[in-house]
């Protein structure tokens, strides 16, 4: 039943141009773009990194805060409004088992995003990876955690699909802006940087982007804590308010 | 046998009383219909017998069972076509039946059930390119892949073309034949007329009729009205035959309002006495529609105004 599920729900997924064009082309796309600005020749600067060296983790936050912040909000809302997740609850299948099915979903179209990207990268930029692989796992999967427990709560407070639609966009485009996921923070004014200390994915971007670079969990004591802080809160938040009808 | 009983069922939801003390026994085998204005409860009536509403108060049994407690031993046994539901669009009708079917233990066959509905030929289509008509008869499909005793029905016609709908009515009586219980709402009291054995009248919440269509015709006390033409003038005549309400003539054209069936027997015998000729004799029995008008609203008078 859960698998018959999933395997539907990654079916309707694959409808969706909005959801594989910002998952899967628009990080392409960026790269591809501030690649051609800026090449990928190490700087000393930089300390011997490549400009794409640097923001491609960055890149990889892009993709989960278009599957996090947009893709499973919206279905979980749609679901509600088109009164689906009252239908299903008048079968044997658990509620859950929809809104989990869509978390699978949506984290198997990030996977897909991200090798995408890394393929494209490597093979045009010939990038270099300088962290620990299970580290980078680790810190990739507290950033998904958290950004998917914010997108449920935006699924789960808003009244109909118009206003998650809203709330989605008023969260998902600054933080693709202004977190350093798609434009380096470092080109920013100091009133952008700023704000983007009031933006989750911030953490996000700037966890992955150090332990990618070769740097150490431990030495990001905030980021983890603001990450882990967020995916409570939010978890204890769509719990309580979350609405099936 | 009854397999659903419902007793004092209230329901509120915050200060409002969506439903108030509704009781009534559905037979097994039989169609039930539950009718009303829009926002008089038949809905929350419904979800509350399924399990997806909880009750403020009363008893429901279904097949034994209370819907809230058992939900889940219940859903093999009820199929349920919500109102408002509206399937993905980009699924295709197949594939919402494969989810269906995996979701029951002995389902039936989603491949017959979709050639039984006339939809063999859509099952590659997908939901969006479907008519009115075509989705709710997928509605009755998936409804049906649990091979439920027991199916809750709730304004499955509305909004269809005349055609549709008597597409539809011709499957309902279908589903009866097999012996599964049907409970329904609408809004078309001619489709009530046509397929329920039994009717409950909701307004506000409360039950105001209940029974057969006839009976509940019977407890809106609507006239007859009997019409025929003469060429005389035969108003002094009849008056005083006894259950007549009303009565008028214009021309060669005489109304008569009465509260019995006799008055017609009464009438022809009286005019054939005095050998008054008559033609075009007609009795108009109050069909559900009016008496549905006159107990929602006591203040429409039926068929006489």
């Amino acid at each position: 039943m859960f698998r018959t599920l999933t395997i539907f729900e990654f079916k309707l997924h694959l409808r969706n141009f909005f959801t594989l064009f910002f998952a899967l082309g628009f990080p392409v796309m960026m790269l591809l773009l501030f690649g051609a600005m800026y090449g990928n020749e190490p700087s000393s600067l930089t300390g011997d990194k490549g400009t794409v060296d640097l923001m491609l983790p960055a890149y990889t936050c892009m993709i989960v805060a278009v599957t996090g912040l947009m893709s499973l909000p919206l279905a979980i809302a749609n679901y509600r409004e088109q009164k689906i997740l009252k239908r299903f609850m008048a079968t044997p299948i658990q509620p859950l088992q929809i809104l989990v099915s869509q978390v699978v979903v949506n984290s198997v179209t990030t996977a897909a995003g991200i090798a995408f990207l890394l393929i494209v990268a490597q093979l045009v930029y010939r990038v270099q990876f300088f962290g620990n692989v299970l580290t980078t796992l680790m810190a990739f999967l507290l950033v998904v955690i958290s950004i998917f427990s914010l997108g449920l709560v935006i699924a789960g407070v808003t009244p109909n699909a118009r206003a998650a639609t809203s709330l989605a966009f008023i969260i998902y485009f600054p933080m693709l802006f202004l977190s350093g996921a798609s434009i380096p923070l470092y080109i920013m004014p100091k009133g952008m940087v700023v704000v983007s200390n009031f933006l989750p994915l911030t953490y996000g971007v700037r966890l992955l982007s150090g332990v990618w670079l070769g740097g150490h969990l431990l030495d990001y004591g905030l980021e983890l804590a603001v990450l882990v802080g967020i995916t409570l809160l939010c978890v204890g938040l769509s719990t309580r308010f979350f609405k099936w009808e | 046998m009854d397999v659903i009983q419902v007793s004092g069922l209230s329901k509120s939801y915050g200060a409002l009383q969506a439903v108030k003390n509704v009781s009534f026994n559905v037979a097994e085998g039989s169609v039930f219909g539950l009718l009303g204005p829009n926002g008089a409860g038949k809905t929350t009536t419904m979800e509350c017998m399924i399990g997806l509403k909880n009750r403020s108060a009363g008893n429901i049994t279904v097949l034994g069972l209370d819907p809230e407690k058992h939900r889940h031993q219940l859903f093999s046994d009820v199929g349920v076509q919500l109102q408002e539901t509206v399937y993905q669009s980009a699924a295709k009708v197949f594939e919402l039946c494969q989810l269906f079917t995996s979701m029951y233990e002995e389902p039936l066959d989603y491949k017959s059930l979709l050639e039984r509905f006339d939809l063999g030929s859509k099952a590659k289509s997908s939901i969006g390119s479907l008519s009115g008509g075509q989705r709710q008869k997928l509605a009755i499909v998936l409804a049906l892949i649990a091979n439920p005793r027991i199916l809750f029905l709730d304004e499955l016609t509305t909004g269809l073309d005349p055609g549709a709908r008597r597409e539809i009515w011709i499957y309902i009586e279908q589903l009866q034949r097999e012996g599964r219980t049907v409970i329904m709402t609408t809004h078309y009291m001619e489709e009530a007329s046509l397929l329920c054995d039994e009717i409950c009248l909701i307004n506000r919440g409360e039950i105001v009729a209940q029974g057969t269509v006839d009976e509940v015709i019977a407890q809106a006390q609507i006239d007859l009205v009997i019409t025929f033409e003469t060429d005389s003038e035969v108003t002094p005549l009849l008056q005083n035959l006894p259950h007549i309400r009303h009565m008028e003539q214009h021309d060669s054209f005489v109304t008569i309002y009465t509260c019995s069936e006799e008055t017609l027997t009464n009438l022809i015998l009286k005019l054939s006495a005095a050998a008054i000729s008559y033609r075009k004799i007609k009795i108009t029995y109050p069909e559900l529609e009016e008496a549905f008008l006159k107990l929602v609203n006591p203040a429409t008078k039926g068929a006489v105004s």
